[in-house]
C-alpha cells in the first residue's frame, strides 16, 4: 500500500482499545454469541432489544437497542466478513434505513499473560462519513475532536438559555 | 444510542463546522441582531455574512424576523441540543459498551472459575 493509501485509510479509520483482565475467549465468547452480547452491548440505559446472530462467515447480524421511552431505535446490523476464534471478528454495520452508509467493524483480541488488548477499529467509507459519526475532522486522538465539538454545542446551548 | 443520521442533523454539522458560523451563533446567543450588526465586528463582506446565514437557517439554527426593513437574525437552539444529545450518544456507545463488557467478562471469569480449575 502507497504512503498516499495508508494515510487515507487512517483518515477514515476510528481505532479504540481497551485492555481487560481476562482471557482472549471469554471475551471473544461475550462477541459472538446473543446472550452474552445482550449483557453489555451499547451505552447504559440503552440495551439491546433485538439481538440475532448467525455467528460464522458469511452469516448476518441484527440488533436494535431500546432507551427509556420504549421505543426500539432504527435496526443496524451488517455480515460477518472474518472470523478467527478467540483472535478476532471482522463485521460490517449500517443502519437498515441508510444500507449504503456502511462501515466495516474490525474486533482484534490479543492474550498475554491473562490480560487481554481488545482493539476496536472502525473504517468508515470516507473522511466525510467518519467526521460526521466521530467529530468534525478536528480531533487529534479517538474521542477529543468529539469532545471539542460537544463542548461547542454544550456552550451554545447554555448561552441560548 | 445513535440513531442513523437525518439530512437536517446533517445540515446542523456542516453548519457547525466552519468557525465564522459558530462566531455568528455565539453573537445570536447574546440576542437578536440584524445582518448589519453582524458584519460590523467582522473583515468579512455583508454578502459572506449573509451567505453564512443561508447555512445556518437551512440547519435550522436561526430564523429570521418577518419585519422586511431590518430582519432581525435570531438563534433557535432546538437543533443543537439535537446534535448534542447525538454527539453523547454515540461517544456514549464505545465507552459505555466497552464499560459494560468489561463487568460482564468479569462475570464470565467468575463462572469459569467455578467450573474449571484456573488456568495458570
Amino acid at each position: 500500500m502507497s504512503a498516499n493509501a495508508n494515510r487515507a485509510s487512517a483518515d477514515r479509520a476510528l481505532v479504540i482499545t481497551r485492555v481487560y483482565d481476562a482471557p482472549a475467549h471469554l471475551l471473544f465468547q461475550a462477541w459472538s454469541q446473543p446472550e452474552h452480547l445482550m449483557k453489555w452491548f451499547g451505552p447504559v440505559g440503552w440495551p439491546l432489544s433485538l439481538c440475532e446472530v448467525d455467528f460464522r462467515k458469511g452469516g448476518r447480524y441484527r440488533f436494535a437497542m431500546t432507551g427509556s421511552s420504549g421505543q426500539q431505535n432504527t435496526p443496524f446490523g451488517g455480515e460477518y466478513l472474518e472470523i478467527v476464534p478467540d483472535r478476532k471478528i471482522v463485521f460490517d454495520n449500517a443502519f437498515e434505513n441508510n444500507p449504503a452508509k456502511k462501515m466495516v467493524m474490525t474486533i482484534t483480541f490479543e492474550e498475554r499473560d491473562g490480560r487481554t488488548t481488545l482493539t476496536w477499529h472502525t473504517l468508515f467509507l470516507s473522511p466525510a462519513m467518519k467526521d460526521e459519526y466521530v467529530g468534525m475532522g478536528i480531533e487529534a486522538g479517538a474521542n477529543s475532536g468529539l469532545d471539542q465539538l460537544g463542548d461547542v454545542v454544550v456552550g451554545l446551548k447554555q448561552a441560548a438559555q | 444510542m445513535i440513531s442513523a443520521a437525518t439530512p437536517p442533523l446533517d445540515l446542523v454539522f456542516a453548519a457547525l463546522a466552519d468557525p465564522t458560523r459558530r462566531a455568528i451563533l455565539a453573537r445570536l446567543a447574546a440576542g437578536e441582531a440584524t445582518v448589519n450588526e453582524l458584519v460590523a465586528p467582522t473583515d468579512l463582506s455583508q454578502p459572506t455574512v449573509s451567505k453564512h446565514l443561508k447555512v445556518l437557517e437551512r440547519a435550522g439554527l436561526v430564523s429570521r424576523g418577518r419585519e422586511a426593513q431590518f430582519r432581525p437574525v435570531r438563534l433557535n437552539a432546538a437543533p443543537l441540543a439535537e446534535a448534542d444529545r447525538w454527539l453523547g450518544d454515540y461517544r456514549r456507545f464505545f465507552t459505555e459498551s466497552l464499560d459494560r463488557l468489561d463487568a460482564y467478562v468479569n462475570e464470565l471469569k467468575r463462572k469459569e472459575g467455578r467450573h474449571v480449575s484456573k488456568r495458570k
